[in-house]
Parts: C-alpha cells; sequence; structure tokens
C-alpha cells in the first residue's frame, strides 16, 4: 500500500558543484542585483534636493561606493571561483567545445526549447546552458574592464590606470566605455531573466535537481544522464 | 645663420627691468605647470636659450583656437608673439600675403631645419586627394608634410588637429582626420579642445621655447600637467554631485541655485582638461560655472557622442537603453511565461499519447 505523496524510486547521486562554485553563484546573484540597481540610481541619480551639501546625506557618493563596493566583492569571488576551478578537478569554467558533440548536442537542447522536438536527452551540464554561461562570463568580463577603465581614471598615471587605461582607447573613448557598461548591464539582466526560468522549468519539466544542486552540489536523479561517464 | 635672441634680451631690448624680467619668469612657471623648485631653471632657459622660430599653420578648422590664444591673459598672446617666440610664419596673425609670404615659408623652413616648432591648428582633409583644404596653392596635407619634416616638436593645437574635430562628426564627408598620421613619426604634443583654454596653449609652446623639449605628455600624448585630471574631479560643483543635488532642467531652482550639471548631460566625469583648476579668461569662469554642462570639446569623437543635454544616447520614439532594457526585459518575462504554458501543454500531450499507448 504506497502512499501518494512517496514515491519509492532509485535516484543516483551525482556531485558536481564544489562549494567555490557555489558561493561564487550566490555571491555572483546578490552582487548582479546590487549592482544593477546601483548603476541605474549612477546614471540617472535619484535628486535628493536639499540646502546646501554639507547637510545632505551624500547619496550619489552613498550609491556610487555601494556600486564599487559590490564590483569588488563580485571581483573577488570571481578569482576564488577560478582558484576553485584550477584545484577541483569537477568544476568547469567552459563547455568542451573542442569537443564536437558538444555542438550537436547544443542543437538538440535547442530544438527541444523550441517545441520541436518533445524531448531532449538528460546532461549532468546542459550543453545549451553551459554555452549561455560562457556567454555571461563575457558580458561580466566587458563589465569588469570598462568597469576599471573607468573607476581607476581618477588617476590615468597610477599603476593600476595604466593596467587598464587601454580599455579607453580600445572602445575609442571613455564615454564609450560609459555606455558599453550601461548596454552589457541590460544584457546580464535578460540573461537572469531567462537563467531564472530555464532552471525552474528543468527542475519541474525534466526532473532535473537543477535548483537544489547550487545549494547542495548535488543533483539526484532517477535517471542516467548523457554525460554521467564525465564524472570519472 | 643670425644670432636671435633670447627673452631676457627681448626683455634688454624693449627697456624692462630686470624685475619685470623676473616676474614674468614667475608667471610662465606657475603657468607651465611646474612647481617653483624650477624657477632658477626657467629664469636661466629665459637668459641664455635664443626665442624659438614657430610656424603656425592652419588646416580644416575655424581659426577659434586662434580666438582663444589671442585673449591668453598671462602671459599676453601679444608678449608671446612678439617677444617670447619668433613667429615667422602665421596663416592668420601675419600681416603678408600672397607669393611672398609662402616664400618665406620656405626660406624660414629651409634657414632653421631641424630647429623650428611646428604649430598645427585644424585637421587633414583626407578624402579627394586633401582638396577639401587648399593652402597656398597646394592641399593642406603637402604642406602639413613639407613643413613637419624639418620641425624639432610639433604642438597639435585643438581637437581637430589632435582628433579631427567637428567636421569628423559622422559621416564625415571630408575625411577629416588628426594630423599624428601625416608627420613623419615626429613628436606631437596634442593640446585637444575646442577651443583649448589660452594660457594652455601659451604654456605648452613656451615650455617647448625655453627647455627644448616637449612638457611630459600621457598615453594619448596631452601635456600632462593640464589634461591629468578630469573636470569633474576639479570641478566646484563636485561636492553637489556627491550630495545628489541635481539641476533637471535648464531653469528650474537647481539650475539657479548652480547644483550639478550630470542629469544635463554634463561630460565633466569623462573630459581630462583644465577647465576646473585653470578655468577661462584668468580664471573668470568657464561652461560649467556659466550653467552650461561640459560638452567634452577636448575628448576624441566628443561629436559623435549626442546628444549633449542627457547621459545616454536616444533612439527616437524608442527612448533610451533604460526603456528600451525595461521593455525587452517585459518581453522576455512574457516570454518566458508563454513557453512555460506551452511545455506544460506539450508534456501533457506526450503523456496522453503514452497513456493511449498503455492502454492499447
Amino acid at each position: 500500500m504506497a502512499i501518494k505523496s512517496v514515491k519509492d524510486v532509485k535516484r543516483k547521486e551525482y556531485y558536481i558543484f564544489s562549494p567555490f562554485l557555489r558561493i561564487f553563484h550566490w555571491i555572483m546573484v546578490a552582487m548582479i542585483l546590487v549592482l544593477f540597481v546601483t548603476g541605474l540610481l549612477i546614471t540617472k541619480p535619484m535628486n535628493v534636493g536639499g540646502t546646501e551639501p554639507a547637510f545632505t546625506s551624500l547619496s550619489m557618493d552613498l550609491v556610487r561606493d555601494i556600486h564599487f563596493l559590490a564590483a569588488f566583492i563580485l571581483c573577488a569571488s570571481l578569482i576564488m571561483r577560478i582558484y576553485g576551478f584550477i584545484i577541483n578537478k569537477g568544476d568547469r569554467l567552459f563547455p568542451r567545445v573542442w569537443e564536437g558533440h558538444f555542438y550537436s548536442e547544443t542543437v538538440e537542447v535547442a530544438l527541444h526549447y523550441m517545441l520541436l522536438k518533445p524531448h531532449h536527452a538528460p546532461f549532468l551540464r546542459n550543453p545549451l546552458a553551459r554555452g549561455s554561461y560562457a556567454m555571461l562570463y563575457v558580458l561580466l568580463a566587458i563589465e569588469i574592464l570598462t568597469g576599471f577603465a573607468m573607476y581607476l581614471m581618477a588617476n590615468p598615471a597610477s599603476s593600476f590606470g595604466k593596467i587598464f587605461g587601454w580599455v579607453n582607447t580600445l572602445v575609442g573613448t571613455e564615454m564609450m566605455s560609459h555606455y558599453i557598461h550601461h548596454y552589457v548591464a541590460w544584457f546580464i539582466i535578460l540573461f537572469a531573466i531567462g537563467h531564472f526560468y530555464m532552471v525552474v522549468r528543468a527542475e519541474f519539466m525534466e526532473g532535473e535537481s537543477e535548483v537544489s544542486s547550487m545549494f547542495s552540489g548535488k543533483k539526484v536523479l532517477a535517471h542516467t544522464p548523457k554525460d554521467a561517464n564525465e564524472l570519472d | 645663420m643670425e644670432k636671435r635672441e633670447s627673452l631676457w634680451e627681448a626683455y634688454l631690448r624693449r627697456g624692462f627691468s630686470r624685475r619685470s624680467f623676473l616676474k614674468g619668469c614667475v608667471a610662465l612657471t606657475s603657468l607651465m605647470g611646474l612647481s617653483t623648485d624650477m624657477f632658477s631653471k626657467v629664469v636661466e632657459a629665459a637668459e641664455t636659450k635664443p626665442l624659438p622660430v614657430v610656424i603656425w599653420i592652419h588646416g580644416h578648422e575655424c581659426t577659434g583656437c586662434d580666438e582663444s590664444f589671442i585673449r591668453s591673459g598671462a602671459p599676453l598672446a601679444s608678449d608671446v608673439v612678439l617677444s617670447s617666440i619668433a613667429l615667422e610664419y602665421d596663416h592668420l596673425l601675419s600681416a603678408a600675403c600672397g607669393a611672398p609670404f609662402e616664400a618665406h615659408l620656405d626660406e624660414t623652413i629651409a634657414k632653421y631645419n631641424g630647429q623650428y616648432i611646428l604649430a598645427v591648428e585644424g585637421a587633414v582633409a583626407t578624402k579627394a586627394s586633401g582638396v577639401y583644404c587648399m593652402s597656398g596653392g597646394h592641399t593642406f596635407t603637402h604642406l602639413l608634410e613639407k613643413a613637419a619634416k624639418g620641425a624639432a616638436a610639433i604642438i597639435a593645437y585643438g581637437s581637430c588637429s589632435a582628433y579631427g574635430g567637428i567636421q569628423a562628426a559622422k559621416p564625415n564627408p571630408t575625411g577629416s582626420a588628426g594630423i599624428e598620421r601625416f608627420v613623419g613619426g615626429k613628436p606631437v604634443v596634442k593640446v585637444p579642445g575646442c577651443p583649448p583654454i589660452p594660457e594652455v596653449m601659451t604654456g605648452v609652446v613656451m615650455h617647448v621655447a625655453l627647455f627644448g623639449s616637449l612638457p611630459p605628455v600621457d598615453s594619448d600624448g596631452r601635456p600632462k600637467q593640464f589634461y591629468g585630471n578630469r573636470i569633474h574631479d576639479t570641478c566646484y560643483r563636485r561636492p553637489f554631485f556627491d550630495a545628489g543635488m541635481f539641476a533637471e532642467t535648464f531653469d528650474d531652482a537647481g539650475a539657479k541655485a548652480g547644483w550639478c550639471l550630470y542629469k544635463l548631460g554634463c561630460r565633466g566625469p569623462e573630459t581630462y582638461n583644465s577647465c576646473g583648476n585653470l578655468r577661462w579668461w584668468q580664471g573668470m569662469s568657464y561652461p560649467i560655472q556659466s550653467g552650461a554642462p561640459c560638452i567634452g570639446c577636448s575628448n576624441a569623437k566628443f561629436w559623435d557622442e549626442d546628444p549633449f543635454t542627457a547621459r545616454l544616447p536616444q533612439y527616437g520614439k524608442l527612448g533610451d537603453v533604460d526603456k528600451i532594457g525595461a521593455a525587452l526585459g517585459v518581453l522576455t518575462a512574457a516570454g518566458v511565461a508563454g513557453h512555460a504554458v506551452a511545455s506544460v501543454i506539450q508534456r501533457n500531450q506526450r503523456e496522453n499519447l503514452i497513456d493511449e499507448d498503455h492502454h492499447e
């Protein structure tokens, strides 16, 4: 006599996300939200008014400081993430684009998401999702480069200023760095909306333990993913 | 070669006292952005260095830089032109004209080969073999290449000669470009601005004149002492920015009270110039002080970064990227919601099929 809410299913645990990756992920979530909101406020600041600067709350200064602090935290956690990638065999930064099956599998998953195929082969590391994370890292890199190129130009002659100053030269002008920084921020938010949906969808539609794995590091699956052998 | 007089000898000839000479040197030292420790070196150079020969040519431009230059207050432009440099050739300030004037240019180039300073105002018109800018019967490109060959140093005055100027704005029909690629690798010090601050113009030419070398420059070739800081970081309205006190329109209470012009598109945060500390007309004012947001006139390509009165580019009825981004965000959210519904329907259909298979 089986209780309806209890299923007797044999499941396997696949450990794929190291603490470095998981902590980075959640710091990144928080920091992207902080950076996005403060960034919009820096471009179009709130007008606190008042009588003179000495008697106001330094709101713009505060918003900028929060933005810079969040940026430094994000960069620090990204460095930790890369360190974790180096010491953990299981962590991946970029998809294995040099393996031919990556492309055919990406197409297969994309066809399923376009509702043209009823299902796709199950993966521990969904190739289409992995491709989008690689894109996210590129967007983050653009934000970091243009961000520091603007931040450090308070003193272009400083050694850090020289390390990032070339970015402004590369994109043409410093104003262009502002534009790119702002536009790419919107792309990151669009990615976040899509990513949030796809993860929840994978959890409910495809029986992947996608959401909980970013907390526990494990995927607990009843089916056998196609890339299970890549864990060895 | 005849002996050319030094600044001190020029003062003596005109009957000025030693005291006024030293006072002039003090003014020069501070104008060149040098520390007072350098004062004795400035005096030494002014006593011994012969006045430098300067050839000043004008290309694809409006001569607004000269309008700025002749308003230099300390030193007076007349003092620079008549007693601090030996200005041999200048399209705008010379009384002479015609064939003898052009012949004098050739004589000067030959006589002071490798010694003269070449000051260039205006861009190079590169399209159609350069016919959009003619000078003395030749293209300006020809004149520039000829004059640059024997120059000891080249000063690019104004945003035109440094970066191409407003006539290089899209679609740039004349192919206007900065002079750097047309001077055969000679060192160029850029003094951008539309126009540059008068005292910056005289300060740079006096630095070259007295020390015989270009002033220390940044990675873009601009003198560090004048272009080392953003206007934003030297602006007297910066406290209003930090506090969050902004003028929202050109005629609101904030604008009248002199609050920060950031929300009216001020380019101070991206612009390197001395407007904030040196200001214009002997420190009287500068655009931000008079209530006009900085347009970044000393930046390369500032002419394409419109509108000057907003922080972000506008796309007609679509608005700026914040409006478009928010709309795309809503569309994406609606899209994923639709996708979720479609996914559920697809799964139910599939399960129904499986169920039917099961019953058979």
